[in-house]
């Protein structure tokens, strides 16, 4: 319970503040663009879609739902886990958080690539909502990297103390 | 310092929370429709320039805007195609086109229904285009035009009077009086249903859409 009485005090410069919340808020605006995407999913509505005009071709895929679920409503809750996890790093000024946080990545990129993949080749059209998930999903990927090997001396320290 | 602290972060989740409620709040808002195009009303009124199928007497009307390309509107054409089995001959059912831009052949598929309806096959040539929506809607608009043709042909129409009528101006004018139909009623989606002048709500399944259908044939026996 130590570290709860002044987390910003066990904050080491071996992790940026501002990437961190750059992660948080990439989180977030992933999180607003998959949940519109879900929004869209449930209520049908299927215009307003710039750039490329096939959102609804992509979002009414059949690999648009994966068992009943909308891939949209598991990317809200892949962004919500990122941006609540990385508030929590703040909160408790946990390095393991952070380090759990940024393992999860991994599996936004791969998510983002599929469907990259899918649009392009199997779908053939693609959709503008679709990749501003792709590039959120790849920012968190890329400062999840550079956050993880802070967080390595972190957890020592923490270890230590 | 420690109450202090544990206030400051029921405030900070507290606030998380509410920001992701708001997030969501308004994310929805941004999907869906406004409560005010909820219950537009239809602009134009159905006349005998319209397609029309079903019971042309029927007090029940559901006017559609549509566009071939659209790959929701193929999804109610399937739905549709069930209401008119099992209703058919209580309500009466429009198409009207409202083809979207971002659909590189949707005018075109509108001008062939259009043109096979000239020659009396409108809802024949709407069925196949919708069926056929997968090969035509990915094809350059040459194919595509021959794609159509080849439809027409299946259908036994007068294929120079089809490919004629396919680019007439008479066509042309009449999918964008429909077009314009539409956008006087405050569409903003394919496909939008007008059922007896009021739009129908998006529905998100084939029950709720029959559901609605069966309320409006109950209300009007």
């Amino acid at each position: 319970m130590e570290n709860l009485k002044t987390p910003s005090s066990k904050q080491s410069t071996l992790i940026p503040k501002g990437l961190v919340w750059a992660f948080i808020v990439i989180g977030f605006l992933g999180f607003l663009d998959a949940t519109f995407l879900t929004a869209e999913h449930y209520l049908g509505s299927l215009l307003n879609c710039p750039l490329f005009g096939d959102c609804e071709k992509v979002t009414t895929s059949p690999y648009a739902v994966i068992g009943g679920i909308p891939v949209a409503l598991m990317g809200a809750t892949y962004y919500l886990a990122i941006f609540v996890l990385g508030i929590a790093y703040f909160d408790a000024g946990r390095a393991r958080i952070l380090k759990f946080t940024a393992n999860l990545t991994p599996l936004g990129l791969i998510a983002s690539l599929w469907f990259l993949y899918l649009q392009i080749f199997v779908i053939k059209a693609l959709c503008f909502y679709c990749l501003i998930s792709a590039i959120t999903s790849t920012l968190l990927f890329i400062l999840g990297l550079i956050l993880r090997r802070g967080t390595k001396t972190r957890i020592i320290n923490e270890e230590l103390s | 310092m420690d109450n202090v602290h544990q206030a400051k972060r029921v405030f900070l989740w507290l606030g998380i929370i509410v920001l992701i409620g708001g997030a969501v709040f308004g994310m929805i808002k941004l999907a869906g429709r406004t409560p005010a195009n909820q219950t537009a009303l239809l602009a134009n009124a159905v006349s005998t320039s319209d397609w029309i199928q079903g019971n042309k007497d029927s007090k029940v009307v559901l006017v559609e805007y549509s566009d071939f390309q659209c790959p929701a509107c193929k999804i109610f054409y399937s739905f549709l195609k069930d209401i008119e089995s099992k209703y058919g001959s209580k309500i009466q059912f429009v198409y009207r086109n409202f083809p979207l831009s971002q659909h590189a052949n949707a005018m075109l598929a509108a001008q062939a229904a259009g043109a096979a309806g000239k020659q009396g096959k409108f809802w024949e040539m709407h069925d196949m285009i919708f069926e056929g929506q997968d090969t035509w809607a990915t094809q350059s608009s040459a194919d595509a035009e021959k794609t159509f043709a080849s439809y027409a042909q299946s259908l036994q129409l007068n294929i120079d009077q089809f490919k004629k009528d396919l680019n007439s101006t008479e066509i042309k004018v009449k999918i964008e009086d429909d077009y314009q139909g539409g956008i006087k009623s405050g569409i903003n989606a394919t496909p939008t249903f007008f059922l007896n002048g009021k739009k129908l709500p998006p529905p998100t399944s084939y029950g709720e859409f029959e559901n609605a259908i069966v309320q409006a044939i109950n209300a009007n026996p």
